[in-house]
This record gives C-alpha cells, structure tokens and sequence, in this order.
C-alpha cells in the first residue's frame, strides 16, 4: 500500500487556532489553539553557558528540553498551573515567526494528535497570501528533511476558501476571499482559481483587535475580572455573545429600553483566590464586531471600513473579472462568525455599488443604461474552518496527487521547487 | 511525551463530545488512519444519536504472522471482556474493514470516572485487538507457565507486512524486533539511537527493565525464520520479558510499550532531528551575530547611507 492510497493529512495553521485532520472528512479532527508551552530553564542555562564553550554541559541542557513542552489546549493548561513554562505562538499575523516552536507543534500535531507515520500520508499545508517564497522553502525544508513526508502541497488559504463552496452548490473558482482570522484579516480577488495578486488588500484589523476592543470596553466600565483573565474573558464574551447590528444608534435604544433581555452576564473564578465574580456584557456585544465597519471608534490610524476596501479591491482586479467577483464574496475565518455579518457586509457593499450604478447612469443621461450589479455575499455554516474544508475537498481528489511537490522532486532539485506556488501564475 | 498514548485522542474526543451532548443527533462519518495502517471508520446516525459503529481495519499481515480468521489470535475474547455489554460485535465486518462493533453509549455505567475509564478503553480498541495475542502470551507467564498449543518461536503482526517474534518460555519471554526504516539518514539515526538506547538500559536507575540488546544480526532466537522477515536495516532489537514485569497493572503498560516499539523509536527518530535543527538553527544565529560584530563602523555606516542592501537581480541571473 502506497502512500497515495492513503487519506492525505491537511493542516492549517491559523493564528489563532489549529485545524487538523484527514482528507475526505467534512470537519477537522482537532482544533487546537496554535501555541506551545516551552520549558525554558534549560535554554537558559545553555545560553549563558555559549561563552565558555561548555558543550558537553550544553549538549545536556538541550537533550533535557527537547521533549519537555506541550501543545494547544495542554499548553495553555501548564502554563496557568506552573512557572516553569512559557507560552511561545509560532504564528504572527499569518507569517511563522519562530521555526523552534513551529517545528515541535507539527510534531506533535502530527504524532500525538492525529497519531500518524509522516511517511505514510501526503501532506496539504496552507498559507497566507502574502508568505514569501522563503518561508514556504522553510516549510518544505521542514516536511522533507524532519518528518520524511513522501509529498506536499503548500495550498493558498483564500483558495481554498473559495474550493470549500465549490463542493455545495456550483463550481465556481472566482470570486473575492474576506479572510478574517485571528492574526492576519486579508481580501484576495480569486479569478478562475488563480489569485489576482497585485489586488490583494490586507487591513490591520483582525479577531484579536475585536477582542482587545472589548477587553477596553470591559475595564473602562469598571468590571470587576481579575487583569490576567481579561484577555481571556473578552476572547470568551467574543465568541459566545457578539452579533452584528443593522444600525449602532437604533441597537443602542433597545438595550437602554430593555436591558434584562440584551444584558447578559459572565461567571468565572478568580484563579489566583478562587472566589467569585461576575460582570455585565453590554454594548460590547454589537460594538466589538462593529469595529470592521467603523474602524474610527477603536484606532485612529486606520479609518476605511471593511465594505469599502473590498470594493477597492474589486475595483482594481482586471475589469472582465469585476461582476463575477462582486457577484461571489466568500467569508472564511473564524471571526466572520458574528451573527448576521454577512447580510450587514453585504448591504453596506450593495450601498456604495448602487450609488455608482446610479451616478454612472445620470452621466450618462438617457442614451445608455448600466445593467444593475449583483452583489452577493456568501456565507457556509463551515465558515470557522472553510479552508480546512476546501483542504480536504481538494486533497481527496486524484489530481492532488500529481500536483504535489515529491520527495523525489526535492532531493533532486532542493527546496526551491516549494519556491513558487502555480496559483500565483507569473508572480515571482 | 515521550511514550505515544494508548487510547486515539480523536476517537476519545469523540466519544466523550457525544456522552456529553445529551441527545442532539448530528451525523458523523470520518475516517482516520493511525501509524501503521491501522483505519478507523467511525459512524453515528441520526436516528440512533447514542450508537456508534466503529470499523477497524488493521495492518496488511505478513505471511509468517499467527493469525486466526482474520483477526489476532483471541481479540474476539479480549473484546469481549474489556467491553462487555457496552460492545456488539457485528458479523461479518463492513467491507474493507476487519473488525466492525456497535457501541451502544446509553449501557455505560452511570459514574462518571467508571465512563471514563470505559470510553478511554473503547479509544484504546488498538490495544485490544492487536495486543490480544501479545497478552495472551504475558499472561502466561506471569504466572510461569507456557501456553498450550503455541509453537516455540510466534510471529506476531506488528506493522503493515511485517511482523517481531516472541520465543515465549516458561519463565521469560524473548521479544525480538527486525528494525526497518525507509530514508537513509533515519536508518543511521535510528541505528545510534536503538545504540543508546541499550546502553541507557545499563545505567544503575533502570535496573529493573527488561534486558535489552542490540544486534546487527539476527540473534540465535530466529533460526528457521524464512528470510524475507529478516531483511531488518537498521538492526534487531532484543527484550527478555520476566514474570516481574507483566505483573497485574503492569501488564497492560508491556503489552502497549511492546507493540508499539517501532513507532516509538521512530517517534524519537524524528524527534532527534527536529532537535538537531534547532541546534543548527542557533548555531547560525550565533555565526551571524559573530560576523555582524566583525564588521567595521565605516562599514555599517556605509550601508545606512545607501539606503537598503538589496542586491538588485536582473531577469537573467536570478539565482535559480
């Protein structure tokens, strides 16, 4: 049995969170958070040691720290309980930052989670739009000469995203990925399944903003949550009880009107006393998400709302592909989940476009009529994890196989051949 | 983390996420596949939101392997016994597959640490059914007999068409693994670490583990082995299991550490040079920082007046 009749391994590494699995599946296995509890004592004292040229005394330190650290959940778990390990995220805004940790979590996500023989399975990593050539020649590295995997691909999250609605509906490769993640929230024009690269916008705000802001929010109203819960808190309150509103002034008056019905409240234990407390959760709820279309109310430095830069974006994508893209804009990423985001992104959209459609008409006078413009903003129910979807629709099918890097492509050629990704046909 | 854990993470999470859900139905039908090709095929309805069928395909057996009707050698019994009426068994087995069981969640026990323990033995079915033969064996000879009707020398499946040995006698037992690997460097890392690792045995702290030795070939124990099994590059590795052991709790610890060795050492293969890389990784940090300090003033300066160090390549000449 060879390893191409086994179910390839997709893995998506997000900022925030993991997902992890085999082809084929409708969900992943695991979704861990991307972080790993490091035991730095060691690292430490082999530091210090570099001078003296102590290596034997180095050489130990080392062997001791390498199994010693933790992922995901357990991580985060260990570093609450005890001080001898820090938190260490691989991830920064979608780009690898540390190679070390990133290194240890895919080992681990590959032996102790999915419990498999790299050997045995191809794999399907994904990447964010704007990785360099040089870090996918790092992952390739990686792949190849740590873990032996027989075959990879490197996919593009975006396409991915937008393969994860090809399954349901229609075969339909362009269109317009919002991805907002935990790190890194980017908008890419996809025009039959080649990324338009040059129209790529990416904006500064992104679900741990939406999370800092209600953390803001939170302390300036005076709750009463312990200081090294609050992130944590807020990250909780975002995912539990946000929601999109049509209109900020209106969803004001209801919560003044009847605040028993909007108000909710968050328990917890103070982890260091163990006593009680709880807090309100107000405004919060429909001003954190809120932040994408009027970015002016949580930063002054970057005002252009979110509904604005797509259709920038559109309107600088190659002009045969602009009402194809305005007609398929998918969301992907965990922090389009807000409840009614689409319908609101989708409204503000259709506002701008209308009022083009119109201006463009009244200049024109009576001689020529544009045709209407449909907008249509696309929402799954496996939004969180679309792109690991789209993975696992494009690993299971035969071709994922021959576009493959292999393991005897890159002893012949080296890293380079992770060099270049096809959908950025021309690029580099 | 440094031994790989019994029970399936995923099927556990699973088990566990439906015990806990109540009775909301959703459909599940996921395939995974562990080291060494073992499939798991795991099913629930929306009808009967509380039952899962698990299919469980095991690894392609050599043809020296001890085998009866298509599973281990009394798996059937050890599920039965570990399970009890949590578990039916479905006969014959879903196409593809080896063994199939209906887990019905609604008969396990009501405490929650005795659920518990019994989802986290319904994770382990790995254990269970290829340990079954190995169990057998150990079982025997903790309490220092040999079983009946079992030849002198048992080959044992242990990955896909390959399989270790056990010469079980009546008051030890010698488990022998021909050691393969696939890429050249992971048979020389492999070969220093198995090294190692019987001199580790040696150290006064693991006086009680079972003796270990490492050999090039195949020791004395296999005589009269076809020669297929024995075409091991990376070694044959030797353990001399005794009564003290596999004694009561111990056993179950044995019976996993013993079938899966080679995914152990395989594990720490990796391991090592994921650890080597990042030493190297340092190592360069460290060279860089030493040629940064090397340069003079005159030149950093140079630089910062020039603006960046880009290199400017043109179409013809671009590296590749």
């Amino acid at each position: 049995m060879d390893a191409a009749s086994r179910p390839a391994v997709v893995i998506d590494n997000g900022t925030g969170y993991t997902k992890m699995g085999f082809a084929g599946n409708v969900e992943p296995c695991f979704i861990t958070p991307t972080v790993v509890a490091v035991n730095d004592t060691f690292a430490g004292q082999t530091r210090a040691n570099t001078t003296k040229g102590n290596w034997m005394a180095q050489h130990s330190a080392g062997v001791m720290a390498d199994l010693d650290f933790f992922i995901g959940e357990d991580a985060l778990a260990r570093s609450r309980s005890s001080n001898t390990y820090n938190l260490s995220y691989p991830i920064h805004n979608g780009q690898v930052e540390n190679w070390d940790t990133m290194e240890r979590f895919w080992q681990q996500c590959i032996f102790n989670y999915l419990r498999c023989d790299p050997e045995d399975h191809y794999f399907l990593l994904t990447e964010s739009p704007l990785t360099p050539p040089e870090t996918r020649e790092y992952t390739g590295e990686i792949m190849f000469e740590t873990f032996n995997v027989p075959g990879l691909y490197i996919a593009c999250q975006p396409v991915l995203a937008l393969a994860a609605g090809y399954t349901t509906t229609k075969c339909e490769m362009t269109g317009v990925v919002v991805d907002v993640g935990d790190g890194a929230t980017h908008i890419v024009p996809v025009a039959d399944g080649y990324v338009i690269g040059s129209s790529i916008r990416s904006i500064p705000i992104t679900g741990k903003d939406v999370t800092q802001f209600i953390q803001q929010l939170l302390k300036e109203r005076g709750e009463h949550i312990p200081p090294e819960e609050s992130f944590d808190v807020a990250r909780r309150v975002k995912e539990m009880y946000c929601y999109t509103c049509s209109d900020i002034v209106k969803e004001f008056n209801k919560h003044d009107r009847e605040p028993n019905k909007y108000i909710k409240h968050w328990s917890g234990i103070k982890p260091k006393t163990g006593a009680k407390y709880t807090c309100d959760i107000g405004y919060e709820r429909f001003l954190g998400p809120e932040i994408f279309f009027h970015p002016e109310i949580y930063n002054n430095d970057f005002t252009t709302p979110l509904h604005v830069v797509i259709d920038k974006c559109i309107q600088s994508s190659p002009i045969d592909t602009r009402r194809a893209l305005y007609k398929n804009i998918v969301l992907s990423g965990g922090s389009t989940m807000f409840k009614d985001f689409h319908r609101r992104l989708q409204r503000d959209l259709k506002k701008i476009v209308d009022a083009r459609v119109l201006a463009s008409n009244a200049r024109l006078g009576g001689d020529a009529k544009a045709q209407p413009i449909e907008v249509n903003v696309v929402s799954h129910p496996i939004q969180r994890y679309a792109v690991w979807f789209g993975g696992s629709v494009l690993a299971s099918t035969a071709e994922f196989y021959e576009a493959c890097h292999t393991k005897a492509e890159y002893e012949e050629y080296g890293a380079s051949i992770c060099r270049t990704n096809p959908v950025f046909k021309g690029m580099y | 983390m440094i031994l790989l854990q019994s029970p399936s993470r995923f099927l556990l999470q699973i088990l566990q996420d439906r015990v806990l859900s109540g009775d909301k139905g959703v459909d599940i039908d996921c395939h995974t596949v562990e080291f060494d090709d073992v499939r798991y095929h795991i099913q629930f309805s929306m009808r009967n939101p509380k039952v899962m069928v698990l299919s469980v395909a095991l690894p392609l057996p050599p043809p020296e392997a001890m085998l009866y009707d298509g599973l281990p050698l009394g798996a059937i019994e050890a599920i039965k016994a570990a399970y009890g009426p949590v578990v039916q068994i479905l006969d014959p087995p879903k196409d593809g597959f080896d063994l199939t069981m209906k887990i019905n969640l609604t008969k396990l026990p009501p405490d929650e640490e005795q659920r518990n323990a019994v989802l986290t033995q319904i994770a382990s079915v790995r254990e269970v059914v290829l340990g079954a033969p190995l169990k057998l064996l150990l079982k025997h000879l903790a309490s220092k007999t040999v079983a009946p009707n079992v030849d002198k020398l048992v080959a044992l499946v242990h990955r896909p068409n390959e399989s270790f040995f056990v010469a079980p006698q009546a008051d030890k037992v010698t488990v022998v693994y021909p050691m393969r690997f696939q890429d050249s460097i992971d048979i020389v890392l492999a070969t220093s670490f198995l090294q190692e690792f019987v001199e580790a045995r040696r150290t006064s702290a693991l006086n009680n583990a079972p003796s270990c030795l490492w050999s090039p070939v195949p020791p004395l124990e296999l005589k009269g082995v076809p020669s297929d099994a024995l075409n091991a590059n990376a070694g044959f590795v030797t353990f001399v299991v005794f009564p003290r052991h596999v004694e009561g709790k111990k056993l179950d610890k044995t019976v996993w550490s013993l079938l899966t060795f080679h995914a152990y050492v395989s594990y720490h293969v990796k391991c090592s040079e994921g650890f080597m890389h990042t030493r190297m990784r340092r190592r360069v940090e460290t060279l860089i920082q030493a040629l940064d300090r090397a340069k003079s003033d005159a030149e950093k300066l140079k630089k910062l007046v020039n603006g960046g160090s880009f290199k400017r390549l043109s179409l013809n000449n671009d590296g590749n």
